[in-house]
């Protein structure tokens, strides 16, 4: 991929990140340890338990997969660490900051990214970015370098002036991506960003996505892809019923699963297979 | 009904399915998909029915007596509201026909599988004239049965004529519908339907106040129809105008007339068309594919801006604006109270010179046209975001991003109405400022209660915004009637002002203390 290794947001850190970067350390004392994310006994009852005392620990720079069946709680938990919706209880600290005492501080370093593209169709790609950054407070040249750098990136270069109606999944999920990537987060938070993407385009996420992490950016994101999380992820969490039931790279999950006397051979053993041994020993009898 | 006729494609079968899906999307409409509204819709209804039937009694009552001998004026009477009636049908008609094209629902099922797409289409104008006829028959019913009531079951002849106008506006619709897409193409046909159908929904009634001001210096329409001008221009007694009018005061042939009129006005367009409709919706398909690709940011890019420093509030206040500048449809939904202005521009500037009396006038109708614009701008702004996770994500406080869109609400309010303003203040700095304060009051109230009740919906949904919380429809009806009684009564320097200024606050307080918590 060649298109990533241009100046600006995907070639380096920015001097709006640094400063962000700087302010949080000179805030908690360079603290929050290794860890990007931090959750612990997150819980959300809607009818019954969506997210059920869940904790989850996510290191700097890491690219990290959260699975689940349907219903498991994976966008309600990522709902509340985006700062989307408040939790019944529990905590959530990103960068040692307390996302719930201080959202809008936690906010500043974090991207959300839906399955569903929330753009204003009446927009351009150029405007939506110029809008998504001034919300962020990015200084308005940086802002206009990195949207330029980003939409040449994805590709969306030749419809920047175009307005957002029209246009196809892949290309509003990817002027989603931008306007996520445009303010230089920390933490990126995707819920299942790869949905309806062709592979061109679903290709391109990833990279970028990758650049990112290599720049030591963290990613946590559910998919249902589970090839995406066996390539993408180092580490990946298994949910079930709001809990979290499983956790480790591909390799430790496979020797937790034979631990329990699947019956296969580790190293053969596909993440498919695993998802489905850890998730069916969680399910209900049917 | 043999087996044959209710086969699976079967034109029966069809119309089963449509009947179906038309009476679901009713009661959708009405309880906005919760099952535990039903009763209240129910209980409401008959409320509603009751409240109709005595403010019809009021209003035509004493006309009961009306003969089929009736002379020239109650015929003209009678004429001018069929006409009223008739333009508002024409509109909502035209709005479901264009709405069969580009509404994507099963459409794209349909049209993959080997049922007659033309077959479909014909029923579904059919379900559009039945439902024209239905809310005709429901906004006319108390007024025929007023009628009936108290001049005898001859008055019943009119539901046949409200039948028969539904027939006829469907017809019209579809011969216009029809028109547009062959004159413009599928990419503008939508867009300019909506227009049409806003003007036409507003144009009878604003062209009728128009020209009562300038002949005979008055608002009222009644009047308009009763003045020697206009009796003095319409047709003899024996003229076929007169038809629909002598078809509801009882008379059978005329009734007969207006059904095989309004009958053929329905079924030639569909018999004629039903062999395009098929090729209409294909096309409005493919312009919904390509819509977009050659869409520019236009003018209002400058409006918007690029990459400058600018604060939260300000970003997204101009966004606001620019995504209704750039979206004509919304924007002629939630300004179509401003043709409602014309009337009152139009008096102000006949009467201008004259005694202060003429501006008291304008005081209700500006007051009014404030509120409904404000709680229709701030329900697009509010509730009807686009990107209610992105601004959720953004680290603004939610308290900073409502009033960021409450002041781009009030902005839009003062820009429209600050002309009439001006025009009044060197008559009456007073009346002035008193229009100035009931325009104010009545659109803040407006669109706080907006934001009381905010429900995340989509844009689109603007003109179906009332399923959401009819509390807050009410309340909101509510406040502008009280505020524009307020400002009416002050501008005429009486203190009874206070009177539906209490009222007002009263309605504010009760949605305020139920609203969503």
């Amino acid at each position: 991929m060649t298109g990533l290794n241009g100046p600006g947001i995907l070639g380096g850190k920015s001097d709006h990140r640094t400063m962000i970067v700087r302010e949080m350390d000179s805030n908690r004392g360079g603290g929050g340890g290794d860890s990007a994310l931090t959750v612990r006994g997150l819980r959300k009852v809607f009818q019954r338990p969506a997210v059920d005392g869940l904790d989850l620990t996510i290191r700097r720079a890491e690219f990290y997969a959260l699975l689940g069946p349907n219903g498991a709680g994976k966008t309600t938990t990522l709902r509340m660490v985006g700062g989307l919706m408040k939790p019944d209880a529990g905590s959530v600290a990103i960068f040692g900051i307390d996302a719930l005492a201080q959202p809008n501080a936690a906010k500043q370093i974090t991207a959300w990214v839906s399955d569903e593209p929330m753009i204003y169709d009446k927009l351009t790609p150029l405007e939506y970015l110029a809008f998504v950054a001034g919300l962020w407070g990015v200084d308005p040249k940086l802002a206009e370098t990195n949207a330029r750098d980003l939409l040449r990136w994805l590709e969306l270069a030749p419809n920047a002036e175009e307005r957002c109606e029209g246009f196809s999944k892949g290309m509003r999920q990817k002027v989603a991506l931008a306007g996520a990537l445009v303010h230089d987060p920390k933490l990126i938070i995707l819920d299942e960003p790869l949905t309806g993407l062709d592979a061109r385009a679903a290709r391109l996420v990833k990279d970028v996505l990758l650049e990112k992490v290599r720049q030591g950016c963290t990613v946590i994101m559910t998919t249902h892809i589970l090839e995406v999380a066996e390539r993408m992820a180092e580490r990946i969490g298994v949910i079930s019923r709001g809990r979290l039931i499983a956790e480790g790279t591909l390799d430790e999950l496979r020797h937790q699963v034979d631990s329990k006397g699947a019956g296969t051979k580790a190293g053969d053993t596909s993440l498919e297979d695993v998802f489905l041994t850890l998730v069916a020993d969680e399910e209900p009898a049917r | 009904m043999s087996n044959t006729a209710t086969h699976p494609r079967s034109l029966v079968w069809l119309a089963r399915q449509e009947s179906r899906l038309s009476w679901r999307d009713l009661i959708w409409l009405m309880t906005a998909g919760y099952r535990w509204r039903g009763r209240s819709v129910v209980i409401w209804l008959v409320f509603v029915a009751v409240v109709m039937h005595f403010i019809a009694w009021g209003m035509v009552a004493r006309y009961a007596d009306i003969g089929l001998s009736a002379g020239i004026e109650s015929l003209t009477a009678i004429t001018g509201s069929i006409g009223l009636a008739f333009f508002l049908m024409l509109s909502q008609a035209l709005q479901q026909v264009t709405r069969l094209f580009y509404g994507r629902g099963d459409l794209d099922l349909l049209k993959s599988s080997p049922v007659s797409l033309r077959r479909v289409l014909g029923l579904r104008v059919l379900s559009v004239a039945t439902s024209t006829c239905a809310m005709t028959v429901f906004v006319a019913g108390p007024f025929i049965n007023v009628l009936t009531f108290a001049g005898g079951p001859r008055w019943l002849c009119g539901y046949g004529v409200a039948i028969a106008a539904g027939l006829g506006a469907s017809g019209i619709a579809l011969v216009l519908t029809s028109a547009l897409f062959d004159l413009m193409g599928a990419r503008r046909t939508r867009l300019a339907a909506q227009i049409v159908a806003a003007v036409i929904g507003s144009a009878f009634i604003i062209a009728i106040q128009v020209v009562a001001i300038i002949s005979i210096g008055t608002m009222s329409q009644s009047a308009f129809f009763h003045s020697e001008s206009v009796i003095a221009h319409v047709p003899d007694l024996n003229s076929a105008f007169w038809l629909p009018a002598r078809a509801i005061l009882g008379d059978p042939i005329p009734l007969f007339g207006v059904l095989l009129i309004g009958t053929a006005m329905f079924a030639v367009p569909v018999l004629l068309l039903a062999g395009r409709l098929g090729d209409y919706a294909m096309a409005a398909a493919s312009a919904d594919l390509a819509l977009g690709h050659s869409t520019r940011a236009g003018f209002t890019t400058l409006f918007l801006g690029r990459f400058r420093k600018r604060t939260s509030a300000q970003l997204l206040r101009r966004k606001e604006w620019v995504l209704l500048l750039r979206d004509p449809w919304l924007a002629s939904q939630s300004l179509m109270q401003l043709l409602y202005l014309i009337p009152p521009a139009i008096f102000l500037w006949r009467s201008y010179g004259e005694t202060q009396g003429a501006l008291i006038v304008l005081a209700p109708v500006l007051t009014m046209a404030a509120g409904q614009l404000g709680g229709g701008l701030a329900w697009l702004a509010v509730s009807g975001e686009d990107a209610p996770d992105l601004i959720a994500s953004a680290p603004i406080t939610e308290r900073r991003m409502i009033l960021a869109k409450v002041q781009s609400v009030l902005l839009a309010i003062l820009l429209v109405f600050a002309p009439f303003l001006i025009a009044m203040a060197p008559r009456s700095l007073e009346i002035a400022g008193i229009v100035a304060v009931g325009i104010a009051v009545a659109a803040t109230s407006s669109t706080l209660i907006q934001v009381w009740f905010r429900s995340q919906a989509k844009r689109r949904y603007f003109r179906r915004r009332q399923t959401s919380s009819r509390i807050a429809t009410f309340a909101e009806a509510f406040s502008s009637v009280a505020w524009a009684g307020s400002a009416a009564i002050a501008a005429a320097g009486s203190w009874v002002a206070i009177g539906p200024t209490v009222i007002a606050l009263m309605v504010l307080a009760g949605a305020w203390i139920i609203r969503p918590k």
